[in-house]
């Protein structure tokens, strides 16, 4: 914006001057009489540019024209360039070495220099404010929720010692480091190899332990040929008690090594569900008039099977209730036949 | 409170105990900071005006730490007592090694209440886990969840939240599941860490079986301690000797005024090598909740960088030389007065 008004007051001065040359003609003569007639003849047009021309008009020249209005007509004229005069007393241009006949180099770069500077301020302030906008991808990275690393836009780290890099610096006499700005004090490490030695003779004697390689539950009963010592009492609330080991040991032992192919279970229960549809489907070939229904409730999930058992429990407890009445009337006419 | 190496017996520092645990490769020169003989220039630490520029050429990819032990190597991420970092240190450290172009599988042996797939940000993508490729419901390699960010990461559940698995079952599943990792066709991965439960139930027996070395982690307070203890015991039983500590949430202006213990005082008490020190940070709070490990992010924090350093030891199978006790008082600009 700043430049464009600069621009702007520079292209003004340079079109007023070669379009209308009052400033040369005020300088040039000295009769009021054809500032009239010039501005009668002018008069539109200078209505036209009056609202220009309080940027190249200087208050020397209104007062100037001032005096030499005689003309009552030309008291408007006068009235006129006086409030044009007080405008540009209030609007008075920043650089009012722009207003020179002969603007001078100095101004020129001067000029250059800032619109140079506000364009780069202006694309500063506009990716910064772009990093700041909600949502972005710059706004998920500093948040946390992408990745950079990932993304193909990370920057590798600055070193790969992490012993020797800008951010760790030791002393020359090896007793200090700065680590992250800070400075510590070397001390070297006195733990000896026959302290070490000690040590671990200590742990020996303190903790006596073999690794157990059989779990039991507690409760559960010893098997016959085991080192008691290899066994390890689980309570019977522990996770690895309360799960049952449905699996096979050597399937399991396989499943971890399989390398390729489908996996054993996943085999396994496709091999099934193949197997009951032939099994299906041969069924269906030798009964080709009848369609058996009670063949697809094997597909059916336990839990629909369930849901069905029990309404047909509840179809027969209803049925058992209507025809209750009857099985009494019934037995008490059984009951009481033999009394009759 | 960060430890870092520092070289064995070292010439300038004759205060070093000379029988100290030199279980240092080979490859460690004089040099403090360049344990791998590459010729890289070391950065001087002193000198504030080094060029940037510099620094990321020399630094970028010319180094990685030496792969020590036979592969895959399995690691048990254990502590007795609950709550100090285990999940956290197996997120960070198998991330890091991931960085540092080894593949890892991280297995969460954390039954039923399983955590590593919230702090990796992979909880979504977690369809399959062991209980089903035990079952026969899915295949191994796609039980395993590779991680987007560093693809030679890959994680693998034991089992649903909230599901159990079958009793004395885990620790030969875990075994053929190791076996099965060995014998993959891309090959077998450079670690395996395993998530080890607190406690030293079940699901530590069943964590521990396949590991052939353990990373105890442990705070400086007196409960997790005794646990430490406990556990390094019954692993020194199990047979298990390459034992290092990570001592976590490490406060350097508690440990000043006395309210805690020092690394040093906690590796007096337990005897073993120290892997890693964690300082206390806000930053994992914030990681674990965006699911975003700490050795991810940019800039680095001090934990991140504490648990990289970690991680390059484990890779070398090295250990702290030198703990950093205590912040040196920043001095002031009459200090060459005496003043402070």
């Amino acid at each position: 914006m700043g430049s464009a008004t600069i621009w702007g007051l520079r292209f003004e001065w340079i079109s007023v001057e070669d379009k209308s040359c009052i400033h040369n003609f005020v300088s040039g003569s000295s009769s009021g009489r054809r500032i009239s007639q010039f501005r009668r003849r002018n008069e539109m047009s200078t209505r036209c540019d009056a609202s220009r021309q309080h940027l190249w008009l200087k208050p020397k020249f209104l007062e100037a024209t001032a005096i030499y209005v005689r003309e009552p007509r030309e008291q408007h004229y006068y009235e006129t360039y006086s409030w044009f005069a007080k405008i540009h007393e209030v609007v008075r241009s920043p650089l009012p070495f722009l207003t020179n006949s002969s603007p001078s180099k100095f101004g020129i770069l001067l000029c250059v220099a800032i619109v140079v500077l506000v364009t780069a301020v202006r694309a500063f302030v506009v990716r910064k404010s772009r990093y700041k906008r909600p949502g972005s991808v710059a706004d998920l990275v500093r948040r946390g929720q992408l990745r950079y690393d990932s993304r193909g836009i990370s920057k590798p780290l600055k070193y790969d010692d992490p012993f020797n890099n800008p951010l760790v610096k030791v002393s020359n006499s090896k007793s200090t480091v700065e680590m992250c700005g800070k400075l510590y004090r070397l001390a070297p490490v006195t733990l000896t190899e026959e302290q070490q030695a000690i040590h671990q003779r200590r742990r020996s004697r303190a903790y006596r332990w073999k690794r157990p390689t059989m779990f039991l539950k507690e409760g559960d009963s010893l098997p016959p040929d085991v080192d008691p010592d290899s066994i390890r009492w689980i309570p019977a609330n522990h996770p690895f008690a309360t799960t049952a080991a449905d699996i096979d040991e050597n399937l399991a032992q396989t499943n971890v090594y399989q390398k390729r192919g489908v996996p054993s279970r996943i085999q396994a229960e496709h091999e099934a569900l193949h197997r009951k549809l032939e099994a299906l489907e041969n069924e269906q070939t030798l009964n080709r008039l009848t369609i058996d229904p009670t063949n697809g409730q094997d597909f059916e999930s336990p839990l629909k099977s369930h849901i069905n058992s029990n309404a047909q429990a509840e179809k027969r407890s209803i049925n058992n209730q209507v025809s209750d009445p009857d099985k009494v009337e019934s037995s008490s006419a059984s009951e009481e036949k033999p009394g009759l | 409170m960060l430890g870092l190496k520092l070289p064995t017996a070292s010439a300038s520092s004759p205060s070093f105990p000379r029988n100290t645990l030199n279980s240092t490769p080979a490859f460690l020169s004089n040099n403090f900071f360049s344990p791998i003989c590459i010729n890289v220039k070391p950065l001087k630490p002193k000198s504030k005006s080094y060029s940037t520029s510099l620094v990321k050429a020399s630094l970028q990819w010319n180094r990685k730490p030496q792969l020590a032990g036979e592969t895959p190597r399995v690691v048990v991420i254990t502590s007795g007592k609950g709550g100090v970092g285990k999940t956290t240190t197996t997120a960070n450290i198998g991330l890091s090694l991931a960085r540092l172009d080894f593949s890892v599988v991280a297995i969460d042996a954390d039954v039923g209440l399983r955590n590593l797939d919230l702090l990796l940000g992979l909880e979504n993508r977690v369809n399959y886990t062991v209980i089903e490729v035990l079952n026969g419901d899915c295949r191994l390699d796609q039980a395993l969840v590779r991680d987007k960010r560093w693809s030679n990461f890959e994680l693998l559940c034991i089992s649903k939240p909230r599901s159990k698995l079958p009793i004395g079952f885990g620790g030969k599943a875990l075994v053929w599941l190791v076996d099965a990792l060995k014998s993959r066709q891309e090959g077998s991965p450079d670690f395996i860490l395993i998530d080890c439960p607190a406690g030293i139930d079940a699901g530590f027996i069943t964590a521990i079986t396949p590991a052939n070395e353990a990373v105890l982690v442990t705070t400086p307070d007196i409960t997790s301690l005794r646990d430490a203890d406990r556990v390094t015991g019954l692993l020194e039983c199990d047979g298990i000797r390459d034992i290092k500590m990570i001592v976590n949430r490490v406060r350097t202006d508690m440990i000043k005024g006395e309210d805690m213990m020092s690394v040093l005082d906690v590796q007096e008490m337990l005897g073993l090598p120290l892997l890693g020190v964690i300082p206390d940070d806000a930053e994992v709070i914030r990681s674990t909740n965006r699911g975003y490990p700490l050795v991810l992010n940019k800039p680095p924090t001090l934990a991140g960088l504490a648990f990289e350093q970690a991680a390059w030891r484990l890779v070398e199978q090295d250990s702290m030389q030198a703990v950093m006790v205590e912040e040196e008082p920043k001095r002031g600009f009459f200090s060459f007065l005496g003043w402070s």
